[in-house]
């Protein structure tokens, strides 16, 4: 009875990665149909190589081993989002990162007040202000502006209509705009 | 019946949003003047305005050609040993990105254009479109000329249009 078991397991075993290694050659296809617009949108997102690669491949790891490698019905919303929500996390994690670090965090006391017109500083702030945004509007503005996807797919892609999207969008740039221009009030 | 209601709603409401959006958009003439002369106003259009410069300066930042190319070399390495070594997976490790379509043709657009008229003023020549108008601007010449005979006669008629 054991061995049988035993059997069994083996074969359990030994089928999963094969289920794996042939589901996962679809995967291929999706990273050479959305490859390009991912590799946009993410480096919008995070504007660092190697964080880009890194959460490329985060998300094709999870497209591969989603539901033991079945492939999603909606394969592109899904990149798209869990792209979106990989780059934003490994964003938010770089922001904790260059806070905490006390060296940087000195010497910016230090540094005069930035320029309004800086535009390393005008991009910093508005990465660290969309990490900030709730969670439906940060994904509108991040799939219709930075991967610059029309409004019916990116409606498609979260499951809202289309004049739902506009109002999320609307929303977004408008609370960005707030706190963009707070924090230079305070500087 | 319920479908052509359905369509004259979404056409209906189609229509009003375009509308809506032309007398609410920033160009509008009364949003400009009023923009002009309201300071809170001023504040908030500049601060929407710096979220946009930050947008577009972020989108006008160009990464490297062979970002692509890594992050599916580093992808790639990832999964299963019998994917990594198709014939789509080497193609996907020199991939580069590709401007679109309509990018690519942008520089054709003039001969494009002139190729297109070219094939229209064939069509037209091929379906008789131009000795219809022929025809017309004779017989319409010849129209004038009966009236101008009756009118002033056949010398002058003869004189005015040889």
């Amino acid at each position: 009875m054991l061995s049988k078991a035993q059997s069994y397991r083996l074969l359990w075993d030994f089928a999963i990665p094969q289920s794996l290694s042939t589901s996962q050659k679809w995967v291929l296809s999706i990273m050479q149909s959305c490859g390009d617009q991912l590799i946009t949108m993410l480096w919008r997102i995070l504007g660092n190589e190697q964080d880009v690669c890194d959460a490329y491949q985060d998300t094709f790891l999870h497209l591969a081993h989603c539901k033991h490698g079945i492939k999603p019905r909606n394969v592109k919303s899904y990149v798209f989002r869990s792209a979106s929500n990989t780059a934003i996390s490994i964003l938010r994690r770089r922001i904790i990162e260059r806070n905490n670090l006390p060296r940087i965090a000195a010497a910016r006391k230090t540094e005069p007040p930035a320029n309004d017109l800086d535009s390393n500083n005008l991009q910093q702030q508005l990465r660290a202000n969309i990490t900030r945004l709730p969670d439906q509007l940060q994904n509108v503005l991040t799939l219709h502006d930075l991967a610059e996807l029309p409004y019916a797919q990116v409606a498609k892609i979260l499951g809202l209509s289309e004049g739902t999207a506009r109002v999320y969008r609307h929303k977004a740039i408008q609370l960005l705009a707030v706190w963009m221009n707070k924090k230079n009030e305070e500087e | 019946m319920k479908n052509k209601n359905i369509t004259n709603c979404r056409d209906m409401r189609t229509r009003l949003s375009k509308t809506i959006a032309s007398f609410l958009s920033f160009d509008a003439v009364w949003v400009q003047n009023h923009i002009a002369n309201c300071p809170k106003c001023q504040k908030r259009f500049a601060s929407v305005g710096k979220v946009y410069l930050a947008m577009s300066l972020l989108k006008s930042k160009p990464h490297c050609l062979d970002l692509l190319r890594n992050a599916n070399i580093q992808t790639i390495d990832t999964l299963a040993h019998s994917v990594r070594n198709t014939a789509k997976a080497d193609k996907l490790r020199i991939a580069r990105p590709e401007p679109k379509l309509i990018e690519r043709l942008s520089p054709l657009k003039g001969s494009l254009a002139n190729t297109a008229a070219c094939i229209a003023i064939v069509f037209f020549a091929k379906t008789g479109i131009f000795n219809s108008m022929e025809k017309f601007q004779a017989d319409s010449r010849k129209a004038i000329e009966n009236y101008y005979q009756k009118q002033i006669g056949q010398d002058l008629t003869s004189e005015l249009f040889s």
